[in-house]
């Protein structure tokens, strides 16, 4: 694993997840991994992943907390966001039928993001990206 | 200290136009406001027929499509209409991907929603009328 480029942790409230959010997304632009038309799908994402790391991964208990790393492995940015929980198996989300609630989150990160899954030895859901493909990687499920 | 409201509601006819004003960006910090606010709205007034306006809006998270799927079975459970308009092609993708594409009808602009919701509420009635007319004979 390369030196990361950006590490944040906090405790699991919305609250102090905003200013990681905000500087992890600064943190890719100023690296060239998003531009201006990609900023959405990276905010989606992290946003997505930091909500699930909060709410599934450490249950909402703020002594509890989620760290959020990136770092540059080969031409991928890699995404790794921990949580204290006992994981999940990525595959195993299935986007919710249309009137129920759930699982929507993992399924648009797996939309966009060029690889998702959980590692449950290191304990993060780890997602990988390409610079600039975040609004073109998946396919609408029908 | 109370929050500034986000959503305006202005009477269109048979039609409430919600205007999302005050966030360009809605997400798991602002969701429970934007949700007790429509909560709120809907409760006091059964039945409305409510046209969502997203114009003014940059961003959203699944937390906020959840939020729009408790706001849709409430208003559907008191005979009311919920319908959206104006999503940038970011948020209307992100509505593709989930499938509530299919869930939730959603016009281009405001002036075409309350222009077509309004004559699918008149149609609505029509077919109402009508049915009522056939078990009356």
């Amino acid at each position: 694993m390369s030196k990361p480029f950006f590490e944040s942790e906090f405790p699991s409230t919305v609250e102090a997840m905003g200013p990681t959010l905000d500087r992890a997304l600064q943190a890719l632009a100023a690296r060239g991994w998003i531009d201006a038309s990609q900023e959405f799908y990276a905010h989606l994402c992290l946003e997505e992943a930091l909500v699930n790391a909060i709410t599934h991964g450490n249950q909402g208990e703020a002594f509890r907390k989620v760290l959020l790393r990136m770092s540059e492995e080969d031409d991928r940015c890699v995404i790794r966001v921990f949580d204290e929980g006992r994981g999940f198996r990525v595959d195993e989300v299935r986007l919710a039928e249309t009137d129920q609630h759930g699982g929507r989150g993992i399924c648009l990160i797996k939309f966009c993001m060029e690889e998702v899954y959980y590692d449950r030895e290191e304990n993060c859901l780890v997602m990988k990206m390409r610079r600039n493909t975040l609004s073109k990687q998946g396919s609408v499920e029908q | 200290m109370s929050e500034a409201s986000l959503i305006s509601f202005e009477k269109h006819g048979p039609v409430v136009l919600g205007r999302i004003e005050a966030a360009s960006v809605l997400d798991a910090m602002n969701v429970s406001h934007f949700g007790a606010e429509l909560t709120a709205y809907v409760e006091a007034n059964a039945g409305v027929r409510l046209l969502l306006d997203f114009e003014n809006v940059d961003y959203l998270s699944s937390a906020v499509l959840t939020e729009l799927l408790r706001i849709n079975k409430k208003i559907a459970e008191t005979n009311g209409g919920f319908r959206l308009c104006s999503l940038n092609r970011d948020i209307r993708k992100v509505f593709e991907i989930t499938n509530l594409d299919k869930m939730f009808v959603i016009y281009d602009s405001a002036g075409e929603g309350l222009k077509k919701f309004a004559r699918a509420i008149e149609i609505e009635a029509q077919e109402d009328a009508w049915e009522q007319m056939n078990r009356d004979t």
